[in-house]
C-alpha cells in the first residue's frame, strides 16, 4: 500500500536497519511495533502528553511527532537503554528512592525528558529549570509531587 | 528483594511492564469501531459494501446471532444498536483487519444511514426554569428520582424570615487515564480469553459475559498492567467488541481507543445543576434543602447508582433541624454516566461547601466555625438517618483553622485563603479473597487484582500482611493471577483495596499464625521474622525455620497456603422514615478531609494561581505513610483540574468539542503547588487495624477549597465549575456582590 524505504537507526547503541518503513510512519510506531520496544508509551499521539519522549542524538523528542524517516541515521535512546547512560542510572535511582511514579505509564517519558535535560552540556539544574524541563509531560496519578522530589534528587546527584 | 517506596518502581522505570496497549498475540488482527455519526435518531442501514479490503471483517448487530452461542447477548444492553442510536460515537459496527491502518480505513468506509433527530444535551435548555414536581412526574427523560426528608421541613421554610438560596452548575469531567482502554481478545477456542487493562478483572468478566449472553465460566479475563483508571476501567467497554471481532475473524484481535475515542466513548461524570436553600430565622439555620438535576447520559432507567449514592452527600456532613433532598437523573444523548474517582462528589461538595462559605460571609461568621457548629460527630445521624461512626472531620477542621490563621499572616494583596471539607466512605462492601503462601524463604499473597497505580495492591496489601506477621517492610510479595486461577475479588475501586482485599489478606495472615502456633504447640501467637534469607517463626523461647513446621506434602510443594475471605455485610442503617422515594445506599464508614488553599487571582485576566495547599485527612489508621501521602498528592492535583480547567464541552448536536489534551486541559507540573499532607488517626474505619480507604476522598474537597480561596481573594462568589478565567471575569463584572439573585443563582 504505502510506499516505504529502509531506515537506519542506532537504537540504544545498536545499529538497526528497518526495511520498508512507510514515509508517514511515526518513530513511536517503529519503536513499538517494528522493534518491539514497548517501553516507549503511546499517549495522546498529538504532542500534548510527553509519554512517548525518547532521546534523538541526545535531545528529548516526542516520538509521536517525529517521522521515522526524519530520524534516519540518528542515534535513538529509549527507556530500555536508559541504564546504559550514567545520567540515566542516576535518574532511575532517584525516582526509585523517591517513589516518583504510580501507574508508571507516563514514567518513561518523564525519565527520558529529565535525562535529556540533565545530560545536556551546561544544563541548568536549579529546581525551577528542572521543573520547566518536565512541563511537557503529563502525569495523572502523582500530582507531580513525588516526581518533583525525584527530579531534584537526580539533579543533585548528577551535579 | 527490597525496595524504597514501591515494589514495581524499577520495572516501571526501565520500561519493562506491559500495559493493555502493549499486549500482542501471534497472528493478531487489529480492530476499529464504527461510531454513530449522530447523537440521536433511527438507524436505517449500515452499509459495508464500500469496504474495499477483502480481508476486513465487519460486524454489526445483525451478525451477533451467528457469532454468539446464545442469541444476540443481553437484550437490555445490546452492544450494537439495531434500531435507535443513543449518543454520538456509539459503536454501531466494528471492523477487524490485519493492520490498524487497514482496520481504520475499512471502518471509515462503513456507511451508517440514520434518520437523525435533535438530541437532548443541555440541562438548562431542557429545564429553563426549575422544574415543578408535576413537570417531573411523568417526564420521559427522568431516569431516576430520589427524595428524602427529616424534621419539620415545610414549617421551617414557611416560617423562615430569610431564604438563602443559590444555584450551582458543574461540568462533565473525564478520568483521562494516560493509558487509553485497550485489550486483546481471543474467541477462537471453546474458552474465550481477553487480556485487558482493567481495575476489576472479575467485574469485567461478569459484565462481558452478561453483555454477550455467555456463561462466566467460558470466559477468562487476564488483567494487564493498568496505566491509570480512576474508575474508567471497571465494567466492560471494549472487551465484548474485541471478542466478537475475534469470533468473526478467527484470530486474536487487539482493540484500543485513540485519545479522541477515549474522550468520546468514556463513561464519566456528566453535568449537573444543584440548588441549595437554607431557611434562616433570626439569623439561625432552621432548615436546609438540596435539589439536584443530574445528567446521566444514555444510562438505562434506574440503572445509575450515582443518584442514590450522591443523595447522601448533597447536604454535606452537617446537621440541621429540618432537611430535605431531592434529585432527578436526566437521560440525555451523551455516553452513560460512569464511575470517576468519588463519582460526582467533588461537584456536590463544591456546591454545599461553597453554600456554607457564602452563608458564613452573609451572616458575618467565620466559615470554619460555622461548619464546626453542625459537623457530624460519632453517634449523630446522617441526612438519611444512619448512625455516624468514628469521624474525624471536626478535628480536621480544627487543624485547618490553625493553618488558615498562619497563612493569613502577611497575606499579599490579591491573594486569598480558603477552606473546604468533604467526606466519603470506604467501599468495604462486596467481597474478596486472598491466599497467603508461606515458603521457606518468602511470604507471598496470591490475589486477582492488578496494580492500577495507587500502590494499594502491591504495597497496601503487602503492608497489611507485614503488620500482621511482624515482618519488616518490603518482605511480602503480592502476586497477580487471572480469573481462571486467582481467588475472587470484586475490584480495585471505591477506595476498597486495602480495606476489603486487605482484610482478606489480614484474615489469611492471622490464620497462618494460628496454624503455625498450633503446630509448634505455642501458648501465645508467634511472629515471623527473616534470618539469613529464611523465614523463621519467633515466639518467646522459640525460633525455628518455618519449614520445620510444614507437613510432608507442604514440604514437597515447598509451600503452606492459607486462604482468607472478606465479604462485607450489606448494612442497613438508612432510616426508612426519611427515605421517601428511591433507593439510597448506606455508608460503610466515614472518611473525612479538610483542605486549605492559598490562591493568587489576577483580577484583569481572571487567572488563578494556586500558591500552596494543605490537606488534612482522617485515615482511621495509617497503613503505609508514603503510599498514603502519594494518594493525597495525586488526588489534590486531579481535583485542581476539576476546580480550574477540566470541562467536557458538548455542542447541541452531541459532538464533544474538546476530545483531546490541548483543549481539555490537565494540570501540569508547573500548575500544581507544593502540597502539605497531614493525617489524623484514631477514628477507626472499616479496614484492617481500623484503616479507612484513601483512594477517592483526596479529590472531594478540592474544588470547594479553591472556590473558597477565590471568594476570599475577590469577595465574589462563584457558582460554576470549572472556575475558568472567563467565569471569574464574569463574576467580577457582576454588580451583585456576595449574593446571587433568588432563582437562577449563577450569572446568565
Amino acid at each position: 500500500m504505502t510506499s516505504g524505504a529502509r531506515v537506519s537507526l542506532v537504537v540504544n547503541g545498536r545499529r538497526r536497519e528497518v526495511a520498508d518503513v512507510p514515509f508517514g510512519e511515526r518513530l513511536l510506531d517503529t519503536l513499538r511495533w517494528r522493534l518491539s520496544l514497548k517501553g516507549t508509551k503511546e499517549g495522546c499521539r498529538a504532542g500534548n502528553c510527553g509519554a512517548c519522549t525518547v532521546l534523538v542524538d541526545g535531545r528529548p523528542m516526542l516520538s509521536c511527532l517525529l517521522l521515522t524517516h526524519e530520524a534516519n541515521g540518528a542515534s535513538v535512546t529509549t527507556i530500555e537503554g536508559v541504564e546504559a547512560l550514567s545520567v540515566g542510572r542516576a535518574v532511575v535511582r532517584a525516582f526509585e528512592a523517591e517513589g516518583g511514579l504510580q501507574c508508571g505509564y507516563c514514567t518513561p517519558g518523564f525519565v527520558m525528558a529529565l535525562v535529556g535535560h540533565l545530560a545536556s552540556p551546561g544544563a541548568d539544574r536549579s529546581p525551577a529549570a528542572v521543573r520547566a524541563a518536565l512541563e511537557g509531560n503529563l502525569c495523572r496519578c502523582t500530582g507531580y509531587a513525588s516526581i518533583v522530589r525525584a527530579a531534584q534528587r537526580a539533579a543533585k546527584e548528577v551535579a | 528483594m527490597s525496595y524504597s517506596v514501591r515494589p514495581d518502581a524499577l520495572e516501571k522505570l526501565t520500561g519493562q511492564v506491559l500495559y493493555g496497549v502493549d499486549v500482542e498475540r501471534p497472528g493478531m488482527w487489529w480492530g476499529a469501531l464504527v461510531p454513530s455519526p449522530a447523537a440521536a435518531g433511527r438507524l436505517v442501514a449500515i452499509d459495508a459494501s464500500a469496504v474495499a479490503d477483502e480481508e476486513a471483517v465487519v460486524v454489526t448487530a445483525a451478525d451477533l446471532p451467528r457469532l454468539l452461542p446464545n442469541g444476540s447477548g443481553d437484550p437490555e444492553r445490546p452492544i450494537f444498536p439495531s434500531t435507535a442510536v443513543r449518543y454520538r460515537g456509539e459503536p454501531v459496527a466494528a471492523v477487524a483487519a490485519p493492520t490498524l491502518e487497514r482496520a481504520r480505513a475499512a471502518a471509515a468506509r462503513v456507511r451508517v444511514r440514520l434518520d437523525a433527530e435533535a438530541p437532548v444535551e443541555d440541562l438548562d435548555r431542557l429545564f429553563p426554569d426549575w422544574p415543578s414536581p408535576e413537570t417531573m412526574r411523568d417526564h420521559p427523560l427522568v431516569n431516576g428520582h430520589v427524595l428524602a426528608r427529616f424534621g419539620p421541613v415545610d414549617r421551617a421554610f414557611r416560617t423562615a424570615d430569610e431564604l438563602f438560596q443559590e444555584t450551582y452548575r458543574t461540568s462533565g469531567v473525564h478520568q483521562v487515564p494516560l493509558e487509553p482502554h485497550a485489550c486483546v481478545a481471543d474467541a477462537t477456542g471453546s474458552v474465550w480469553h481477553v487480556t485487558t487493562s482493567t481495575q476489576t478483572p472479575f467485574g469485567c468478566r461478569e459484565d462481558t459475559a452478561s453483555l454477550l449472553g455467555i456463561p462466566e465460566s467460558s470466559l477468562v479475563v487476564e488483567g494487564s498492567w493498568v496505566g491509570g483508571a480512576f474508575g474508567s476501567k471497571g465494567s466492560a467497554l471494549l472487551e465484548p467488541y474485541a471478542l466478537v471481532l475475534s469470533r468473526a475473524s478467527g484470530r486474536p484481535v487487539r482493540l484500543a481507543l485513540s485519545y479522541a475515542e477515549e474522550f468520546q466513548l468514556g463513561r464519566t461524570t456528566l453535568p449537573s445543576v444543584l440548588r441549595l436553600e437554607t431557611a434562616l430565622r433570626n439569623g439561625r439555620v432552621v432548615g436546609r434543602r438540596a435539589r439536584l438535576l443530574l445528567d446521566t447520559g444514555a444510562s438505562l432507567p434506574g440503572g445509575d447508582f450515582t443518584l442514590g449514592y450522591a443523595a447522601g452527600f448533597l447536604l454535606g456532613p452537617y446537621g440541621a433541624p429540618a432537611l430535605e433532598i431531592e434529585g432527578y437523573a436526566i437521560r440525555t444523548h451523551k455516553p452513560p454516566f460512569g464511575p470517576h474517582r468519588a463519582p460526582f462528589i467533588p461537584q456536590v461538595a463544591f456546591a454545599i461547601e461553597s453554600h456554607l462559605t457564602h452563608l458564613a460571609a452573609h451572616l458575618g461568621e467565620d466559615p470554619i466555625r460555622l461548619r464546626r457548629a453542625t459537623v457530624w460527630t460519632e453517634g449523630q445521624t446522617t441526612t438519611l438517618g444512619q448512625r455516624v461512626g468514628p469521624f474525624g472531620l471536626d478535628r480536621c477542621l480544627e487543624r485547618a483553622a490553625e493553618v488558615v490563621r498562619a497563612w493569613r499572616v502577611d497575606l499579599p494583596a490579591g491573594h486569598g485563603v480558603g477552606t473546604g471539607a468533604g467526606f466519603w466512605s470506604t467501599g468495604a462492601g462486596a467481597g474478596g479473597e486472598a491466599r497467603v503462601v508461606l515458603t521457606p524463604t518468602a511470604v507471598e499473597v496470591e490475589q486477582s487484582e492488578r496494580e492500577i497505580g495507587s500502590g494499594s495492591v502491591l504495597r497496601g496489601v503487602a503492608a497489611v500482611v507485614e503488620r500482621v506477621l511482624g515482618l519488616p517492610p518490603s518482605h511480602v510479595v503480592v502476586r497477580y493471577q487471572d480469573t481462571a486461577s486467582g481467588p475472587f475479588d470484586s475490584g480495585v475501586f471505591g477506595s476498597r483495596t486495602v480495606a476489603a482485599l486487605g482484610q482478606a489478606a489480614e484474615k489469611a495472615s492471622r490464620r497462618l499464625l494460628t496454624v503455625l502456633q498450633e503446630r509448634a504447640g505455642l501458648r501465645s501467637t508467634p511472629r515471623l521474622a527473616v534470618a539469613d534469607g529464611r523465614i523463621v517463626l519467633e515466639a518467646p523461647g522459640t525460633s525455628a525455620p518455618v519449614e520445620t513446621l510444614f507437613t510432608d506434602s507442604e514440604r514437597r510443594a515447598g509451600r503452606l497456603v492459607v486462604d482468607g475471605r472478606h465479604y462485607g455485610r450489606a448494612e442497613g442503617g438508612i432510616d426508612p422514615s426519611r427515605a421517601v422515594v428511591g433507593e439510597f445506599h448506606p455508608f460503610t464508614d466515614f472518611t473525612a478531609a479538610a483542605h486549605v488553599a492559598e490562591v493568587e487571582v489576577d483580577r484583569e485576566l481572571g487567572a488563578v494561581r494556586v500558591v500552596r495547599y494543605h490537606a488534612i485527612h482522617d485515615v482511621g489508621t495509617l497503613i503505609d505513610r508514603r503510599t498514603a501521602t502519594a494518594q493525597v498528592e495525586g488526588g489534590v492535583a486531579m481535583g485542581l483540574g476539576e476546580a480550574l480547567t477540566e470541562e467536557m464541552l458538548w455542542r447541541d448536536d452531541g459532538r464533544l468539542e474538546n476530545p483531546g489534551l490541548l483543549d481539555y486541559r490537565l494540570m501540569t507540573i508547573t500548575d500544581v503547588p507544593p502540597i502539605e499532607v497531614e493525617f489524623v488517626e484514631g477514628f477507626r474505619g472499616a479496614g484492617p487495624f481500623g484503616a479507612k480507604g484513601l483512594g477517592e476522598i483526596p479529590i472531594v474537597p478540592v474544588p470547594a477549597t479553591i472556590a473558597a480561596a477565590i471568594h476570599d481573594a475577590l469577595g465574589r462568589p462563584l457558582f460554576e465549575l470549572p472556575m475558568t478565567p472567563e467565569r471569574i471575569a464574569r463574576a467580577l463584572a457582576e454588580r451583585t456582590v456576595d449574593r446571587p439573585p433568588v432563582g437562577r443563582g449563577a450569572p446568565a
